[in-house]
């Protein structure tokens, strides 16, 4: 193994700090006993006792997680077969279509849908925001997808198919399990984008359905409670959970290959 | 011995999917739906409320009245009650999307103190029923400017280099062109509302000069800089000092952090109540905004947020040290000396834009 120089070392540290850091600080002051949470005052368990009886705010993340699920699955499904399809058949209009709700501004896409919601007479709620979380999901989910055809070897499908295996068949057995690990980090890349979107999900929400980060943000103007700290670390402990389960479902997921 | 994801995934929508659909008939039961500020509005007067109409209230937030017309403007609906700032009610009157009061169903609406009735942005009160305000003030940290000898009565205090040099670094500012223009205007002695382009350079050059003393422009966190003890002055939402005292006795600070009137004046804000035209129960809508013109009701907020009180039934119910606060309720002499803010027109704006920007961007 070639010994790596220190400057690389220290490299890594500053940027690993600068990515924990902050996340270490919101799990650490969840358990500060101060209403401002200004400075260190002591150890509690208070905020997630007042959390476990502040209805709307558990409320708020069970509709994140709702909906980060839903959208989550759907988007998956419907994004590796964009992404399959955009690799086999060199359409030029697919992957426009496709791709075109990453990059349009979130500002526009959220309008836009709300809009379309209104003239379709769609009562806004989390079927909406569900909806709307899944057409701008799906695109990642295929760009994934996609790239992770690109590296695979064509002949291995062309084997399969000399053996005899429909094409359903080559794909279920061949294709997939091989572009599994892109599946599956496209799903939690898909779960991210959903669990945290304020924009769309402002514009798409209705009345009384109210998501973490449209909680959190309409607190911002009062003082945000420790509370948001509290329910901020359960979500990082589910997020950690579910890379495990996807590093367990898929262990070539997280090394490189 | 993997099971088929894509089996699991397509079980997994369905089950989710079928969740979704169930949770739907819970929306039979009778609902209102109120569009409202967060923590505008206290627990027990909700639960009253439910007791009384035998229904549920169900509330979203919003954190700016331009969220609110963004949203309503686009078509959204499903929203019985609204409380928008009155120069947002004037908007939403423009573009049609108020239903009108039936001031039939609304006795208790004689308890608003007629000061409060009747103003320029919905003349006749025929779409909205005032709810609670606040002003645009200063606060302060009472050891500290008394420690330095400052003035807490005047906006030369945030504008005056004379004054300022003394709290350099120590003081935030709004982070709104509207608010700290009008705060500007009135200590040149012009209007808050003044629309003279002339006026509005002599604001500008004065709040170009004071930028280097302030050690921020703040609209969210200067509550918290106040407790802790950061920033000594501030130019804020009375409600928002008010809260801030609150929270810095609680941490058993030593000083406290008190309100100031300016005498040139202050920015009102008064927030109302007003029904959407595609509310879905404007019967409970009607009900319910009765209900919170109730004085005991209305003074619940006031106990709890330290919001300002247009309801002259609500004095009796309020807690007596809340009265003494010029800045929840103004005396009639402070009275006369606050305006609430008019929307600019297009040009205006796009000026008051150009100032703006040349601030923010001036070192």
């Amino acid at each position: 193994m070639p010994r790596r120089s220190p400057w690389l070392w220290a490299a890594a540290l500053v940027a690993y700090a600068f990515l924990y850091v902050p996340l270490a600080i919101v799990v650490v002051y969840s358990f500060n006993d101060s209403r401002l949470n200004a400075e260190w005052v002591g150890f509690t368990f208070d905020w997630y006792r007042k959390l476990a009886a502040n209805q709307e705010m558990l409320q708020a993340a069970a509709n994140s997680l709702l909906i980060g699920l839903a959208a989550s699955a759907v988007a998956t499904v419907l994004g590796t077969m964009a992404g399959v399809a955009m690799y086999r058949y060199r359409l030029r209009l697919l992957p426009v279509l496709v791709l075109t709700p990453i990059a349009i501004p979130e500002i526009l896409m959220g309008v836009s849908l709300l809009i379309f919601f209104v003239l379709l007479n769609v009562t806004l709620g989390l079927v909406s925001v569900a909806l709307a979380h899944i057409a701008f999901c799906i695109g990642f989910v295929a760009i994934v997808v996609r790239s992770r055809l690109a590296g695979m070897d064509e002949t291995l499908t062309e084997a399969a198919r000399d053996c005899g295996a429909t094409p359903w068949q080559t794909f279920r057995h061949v294709t997939l399990p091989l572009i599994m690990p892109g599946v599956i980090a496209g799903a939690l890349m898909a779960f991210t984008l959903s669990i945290d979107d304020f924009v769309i999900t402002f514009f798409t929400a209705g009345a009384g359905t109210v998501t973490l980060p449209l909680q959190i943000y309409s607190m911002i103007k009062i003082a945000v409670t420790p509370e948001v700290n509290a329910v901020s670390t359960l979500l990082m402990l589910l997020t950690l959970v579910l890379i495990v389960i996807a590093s367990k479902l898929s262990p070539s997921l997280f090394r490189s290959d | 011995m993997k099971r088929s994801y894509l089996a699991c995934t397509v079980a997994r929508t369905a089950a989710l999917a079928a969740a979704l659909l169930l949770a739907l008939p819970a929306l039979a039961k009778d609902q209102l739906h109120l569009y409202n500020w967060n923590n505008y509005i206290a627990p027990e007067t909700i639960k009253r409320f439910e007791a009384e109409c035998k229904c549920e209230v169900v509330q979203t937030y919003y954190s700016d009245n331009e969220e609110l017309l963004a949203k309503l403007a686009a078509g959204a609906k499903g929203y019985d009650v609204l409380v928008p700032t009155a120069n947002a009610v004037q908007a939403l009157i423009r573009g049609g999307q108020l239903k009108p009061l039936d001031k039939s169903q609304l006795p208790n609406l004689k308890n608003v103190d007629p000061a409060y009735m009747n103003s320029p942005f919905d003349p006749g009160n025929q779409y909205s029923a005032p709810y609670a305000m606040s002003t645009t003030i200063l606060g302060y940290n009472d050891e500290k400017m008394k420690e330095l000898g400052l003035p807490t009565d005047t906006w030369a205090v945030i504008f005056d280099p004379k004054y300022l040099e003394k709290v350099k670094g120590r003081v935030t500012v709004l982070d709104s062109a509207n608010e700290l223009f009008a705060a500007a205007l009135m200590y040149l002695g012009y209007p808050a509302n003044d629309t003279d382009p002339k006026h509005w350079d002599e604001a500008a050059a004065v709040i170009r000069k004071a930028k280097p003393y302030w050690a921020a422009f703040n609209a969210s966190s200067y509550i918290k800089e106040l407790t802790v003890g950061n920033i000594w002055l501030v130019h804020g939402y009375s409600n928002d000092i008010f809260q801030a005292n609150l929270d810095a006795q609680a941490a058993g600070r030593k000083f406290r952090i008190l309100q100031g009137m300016p005498k040139e004046g202050a920015v009102l804000a008064v927030d109302n109540m007003v029904i959407h035209k595609a509310a879905p129960r404007p019967d409970l809508a009607l009900k319910f905004i009765n209900f919170m013109l109730d004085g005991k009701n209305s003074a619940e907020l006031t106990n709890l947020i330290g919001s300002g009180n247009p309801n002259a039934d609500a004095m009796k119910y309020i807690k007596p040290e809340l009265l003494k606060y010029p800045a929840i309720f103004p005396p009639k002499a402070v009275q006369a000396k606050l305006d609430q803010l008019k929307d600019v027109n297009v040009a205006q704006r796009r000026l008051r834009n150009k100032l703006w920007t040349e601030i923010k961007a001036s070192k």
